[in-house]
């Protein structure tokens, strides 16, 4: 019976919304970090759907901080608007850059939108009256007051956004648009599908999301800079969350979040010094041993299973 | 592929049970008076992080060694914050939370402290913290409501400027063919040399100061011929140049390179590379630093620091950070003597009274406001120079272990 | 794969001896210390561009490797007192041997696999980094040998000498990596392999083993590069990680499988680079002069793939 998933989604959800009241407050915080870290992994594998790698997820996560602070700062505006206006103008960048840089495909893709993040953090650093410069800028108060249970809920439902988005982009007639653009661009072409509208749809939709994670995570840690804000981490941690868990599927992301985010916690605990070694090491076995991800590594033994039975 | 997953489950635990026996855990055994609880945030990966923990434990096990404080062992917690904000947000959180912990102390980054300041706040617990030198973090605190639980012993930014400011007044007058009018400052592009530059140019009011700026080795730079050019030809008096450890190195090779000795020759990385004072490009430079090793000589503190860390961990102290924290604990265990009680008023009071006349890192610590918040430890850094393979310190005075070489030796004459 | 001279890259060539005598006479210094710091990115861009030609594997952790190298002449300096030059010759066998073991452990697994190889080697490069911090701390390590700032005054000019053994490493592996690949069979053999595995597997050539031994042999040139970088620079577990991302952008720009262009955009970014910092307060933007010079290239690139 297919009622059964919903059913399956609808206490997953449940949990999900009522973590804060059962949960102390330091799970609370961790859980922030793995949901914002999921909804950057999931706009990343959206992207590669369409088979283009993207390295260029910090450059729209700094936008969207660095936009919030400052409109924030300078134009009174509300901090939850600050954040929309981070995810808009994160999009409103992608736009233009994106038609230029889509035409691009593979390697060269990656590496012009891994430029393009360091570009932006000599730009940001270079503007010293506009952005504070290398010291970077300070907003009065985190939102919500710092109310930990209040931030979860607003990450919780922007990875819930996302969710939602990948699921879209899977089920829908741009599923098809991009895969068939991935496996043969020539193909896909010849069909008569506009490549790059969908590429571009997508990558604008997959840097709005970016941006208004990289807002709220500036409204919860009340400080920009460029050396933090468009971090490398931002775009690293999520593509490894992404293909260990699984790529192409919205599961895959989540599981891979979740996994290597609690993954973290328990090797800081166990070890307070070095842990980084065994997660570099972890990262090397999971693909040698899972070559296709979580995801679909199970998916593969399901359907090994069925033919083996039948 | 099952067996896949199964083999990583496996190996996994295997791993990390194997590294974790073998790595020194976080929290002490559970002693059966119940213990003052130290929370402490540094970054463990990296140097600073690493000694400032080792000097807090040596001072906790002084402590407990000799009965303890107000009858109770102290109990040191210490938690790594991967020069991450949120890790370390997330950090304060745990010890708050999960340990329980009574005071929170520790720190480096600035960066990181930011992250961290809302949720102590959130807490109100008192913290005594010795890193965060940024004066963004001071704005920080200062802009909360309530900063009464908040203790800073590291010097702010300005201070260090400041005190440079002092000393470098009080050098030229003791010394009179020391001249300091043209200063040329080479900074590291970042918040760390950005800061350093600004406030430089702020405050030498009398000082014809011209900079520009470097991507540190630390960030794949290293190549400072350009800017070392340019600061020969301005004809400096004094030549500074504030950037990282691994920065050191290139900058003396390249200077004697391209012929380049003004006759001060200064750098401010927070440490220095292993070896430096070995090199005889290291001869008659001088720096800035909380800390010498040399004041072992002079303070009978850092003395008993110096030989006690070298016996507790077979390794000498490396940075200012070691008898930094190792302050920090006493500091913090001082107060509660004085306060006779853990609770928030009272060992607040106390702490603000705590003076010592000697310390670890080799001069006296009091309270006092600084510009923006209420309770400052140190507010001042050293003029030191190296000679002979040690950092002999010039300035203050009244701990100076040496008289300056002046001017820089010719390079043809090492 | 490899790209003979074509017109195009002549033309390049004589823009740039143009350009080179231009500097030569307006801003010496920009092309001496342009020329040095180039070669030390075309040295560390080599063996990417190989791997990358032959075995079609971008190696994120290549820096790391090079840190390796950097750590075991140190290693080999403080220990038995040798000169890091000498400490050169060992190290290629020794990071050989680490090649070949990391190929059989993880590499061989993700040869054709673009976004696996991604991850592992950067899950690579963390443990590199993790373990040479366990060990050696993040404190920098320098040696000390006094020909490192050896220098040399031409009429007003006054310029370090010895980074012009980079330029003659970086000429000596470009030609010696030349020679191999269209002079010797197994050469040859690397080369059908890079472009058409397997015809070559049909042909008899033993695919694995030339990756194996292709992949060790670039591995093993970064001993000796260590250790040339060492004598100039403080090591540092993290040291590598930028160098790793220069050496695939010139990889690159100069169009994958184009070894000679590695040559010309690996100098072309130091004399770049150089050439912006000569200006007084324009050096913050020396990045964004490379970053920009890369997506230029690329899009130069991919626009004539396109036409033709």
């Amino acid at each position: 019976m297919r009622n059964w998933r919903y059913i399956v989604y609808i206490v997953v959800i449940s949990l999900a919304i009522s973590f804060p009241f059962y949960a102390g407050v330091h799970p609370i915080h961790v859980a922030t970090t793995i949901l914002s870290l999921l909804a950057l992994a999931l706009s990343w594998d959206i992207l590669l759907r369409g088979g283009q790698l993207s390295l260029g997820v910090s450059a729209f996560f700094g936008i969207g901080s660095y936009t919030t602070v400052l409109t924030h700062l300078n134009w009174e505006v509300s901090p939850l608007l600050s954040i929309v206006l981070g995810g808009l103008a994160a999009g409103v960048v992608a736009l233009v850059i994106g038609l230029a840089v889509l035409r691009l495909r593979g390697l060269y893709f990656a590496i012009v939108t891994l430029a393009l993040t360091f570009i932006f953090i000599v730009i940001v650093r270079n503007l010293t009256d506009l952005t504070g410069g290398a010291i970077g800028k300070l907003i009065p108060s985190v939102i919500f007051g710092g109310d930990p249970a209040m931030i979860y809920w607003l990450t919780l439902a922007i990875a819930v956004a996302t969710i939602i988005t990948s699921e879209i982009f899977q089920k829908t007639r741009i599923h098809f648009a991009l895969t068939s653009i991935r496996n043969n661009e020539i193909a896909a072409k010849s069909s008569g599908i506009d490549i790059f509208k969908y590429l571009l749809f997508a990558f604008v939709v997959t840097a709005v999301i970016q941006g208004v994670v990289g807002g709220v995570h500036a409204q919860r840690f009340a400080f920009v800079s460029p050396e933090e804000s468009f971090s490398l981490t931002f775009t690293i941690l999520p593509l490894a969350m992404c293909l260990l868990g699984g790529s192409f599927s919205t599961l895959g992301s989540v599981i891979g979040a979740g996994g290597l985010g609690v993954l973290a916690e328990y090797l800081r605990l166990m070890m307070p010094r070095g842990h980084l070694a065994i997660y570099g090491l972890v990262m090397v076995m999971a693909i040698l041993l899972m070559p296709k991800g979580i995801v679909g590594t199970i998916r593969e033994q399901l359907v090994r299973r069925k033919t083996a039975s039948s | 592929m099952k067996k896949g997953i199964l083999l990583i489950a496996v190996a996994l635990l295997l791993a990390s049970s194997l590294v974790a026996v073998g790595c020194p855990r976080p929290v002490l055994e559970e002693p059966p008076v119940e213990p003052i609880r130290l929370g402490a945030v540094n970054p463990l990966g990296d140097i600073t992080g690493r000694q400032s923990a080792q000097g807090m434990k040596l001072a906790v096990a002084e402590i407990n060694a000799a009965g303890g404080i107000l009858g109770r062992p102290l109990e040191l917690i210490v938690m790594d914050d991967e020069f991450s904000p949120a890790v370390g947000a997330a950090a304060i959180e745990k010890l708050a939370t999960v340990h329980e912990v009574d005071i929170f102390i520790g720190g480096m980054a600035s960066g990181v402290h930011l992250a961290q300041i809302p949720i102590l706040a959130k807490h109100g617990r008192v913290t005594v913290w010795i890193g965060a030198a940024s004066h963004l973090v001071e704005a920080a605190i200062a802009a909360l409501p309530d900063h009464d639980w908040y203790f800073h012993l590291h010097p702010w930014d300005y201070q260090q400027v400041e005190g440079t400011v002092e000393g470098w007044a009080a050098i030229v007058e003791k010394f009179p063919q020391i001249r300091l009018d043209r200063m040329f400052v080479a900074y590291e592009e970042g918040a760390f040399g950005a800061a350093g530059f600004a406030i430089s140019r702020a405050l030498f009011a009398d000082v014809t100061i011209e900079g520009e700026s470097f991507t540190s080795a630390v960030f794949g730079g290293g190549d400072f011929r350009a800017v070392l050019r340019h600061a020969k030809e301005f004809n400096p008096d004094a030549f500074v140049w504030v950037g990282f450890d691994p920065d050191a190195l290139g900058m003396m090779v390249q200077a004697k390179e391209i012929g380049f000795a003004p006759p001060v020759f200064l750098g401010t990385p927070p440490g220095w590379p292993v070896g430096f004072g070995e090199i005889p490009l290291s001869e008659a430079v001088w720096l800035y630093g909380m800390w010498s090793p040399e004041l072992k000589g002079v303070s009978p503190e850092a003395a008993h620091f110096w030989w006690a860390f070298i016996e507790k961990f077979g390794e000498e102290p490396a940075t200012y950070f070691a008898p930094l924290g190792y302050v920090n604990v006493k500091f913090v265990a001082a107060g509660i003597e004085r306060a006779g009680t853990l609770e928030r008023g009272p060992l607040i009071e106390a702490l603000r009274e705590v003076r010592f006349e000697d310390t670890a890192v080799g001069w006296p610590l009091t309270i006092a406001p600084s510009r923006l918040i209420r309770h400052q430890g140190f507010t001042r850094q050293m003029i030191l120079q190296w000679q002979g393979g040690r950092q002999e310190v010039i300035w203050p005075f009244e701990v100076a272990t040496a008289e300056p070489i002046f001017p820089f030796p010719r390079w043809e004459d090492r | 794969m490899l790209a003979k001279l074509r017109q195009r890259d002549y033309q390049i060539l004589i823009a740039f001896i143009i350009v080179a005598a231009i500097l030569a006479f307006w801003r010496p210094h920009v092309l001496i210390s342009g020329l040095q710091r180039g070669s030390l990115y075309v040295l560390i861009a080599l063996p990417v561009g190989i791997i990358y030609g032959i075995l079609g594997i971008l190696n994120l952790a290549h820096g790391e490797f090079m840190m390796l190298g950097a750590f075991f002449a140190f290693s080999l300096v403080t220990l038995t007192g040798i000169d890091p030059l000498i400490a050169m010759l060992p190290a290629f066998p020794a990071m050989f041997v680490v090649g070949i073991v990391t190929y059989r452990l993880t590499i061989k697994h993700v040869v054709r696999a673009p976004l696996n190889q991604f991850l592992l080697t950067f899950g690579l490069a963390v443990m590199l980094t993790e373990m040479a911090n366990l060990i050696w701390t993040t404190r920098p390590r320098i040696v000390w040998v006094p020909y490192a700032a050896s220098s040399a005054t031409i009429g007003p000019i006054t310029f370090g000498t010895f980074e012009f053994v980079y330029v003659a490493a970086a000429a000596i592996v470009l030609v010696g990596m030349f020679l191999f690949l269209t002079r010797t069979r197994a050469g040859l053999a690397a080369m059908a392999v890079g472009q058409n595995p397997r015809g070559a597997k049909l042909v008899g050539i033993d695919v694995e083993r030339t990756y194996m031994m292709i992949f060790s042999a670039c591995l093993a040139v970064l001993g000796p590069i260590g250790a040339l970088f060492l004598i100039r620079h403080a090591i540092f577990p993290g040291v590598g990680g930028p160098f790793s991302l220069r050496a695939v952008s010139i990889v690159a720009m100069a169009g994958f499988g184009n070894l000679p262009g590695i040559l010309v955009w690996g100098i072309g970014l130091g004399l770049a680079e150089a050439f912006v910092r000569s200006f007084r307060g324009w050096g913050g933007w020396a990045d964004i002069i490379f970053f920009g010079m890369i997506i230029l290239v690329v899009f130069y690139r991919s626009y004539q793939r396109r036409v033709r």
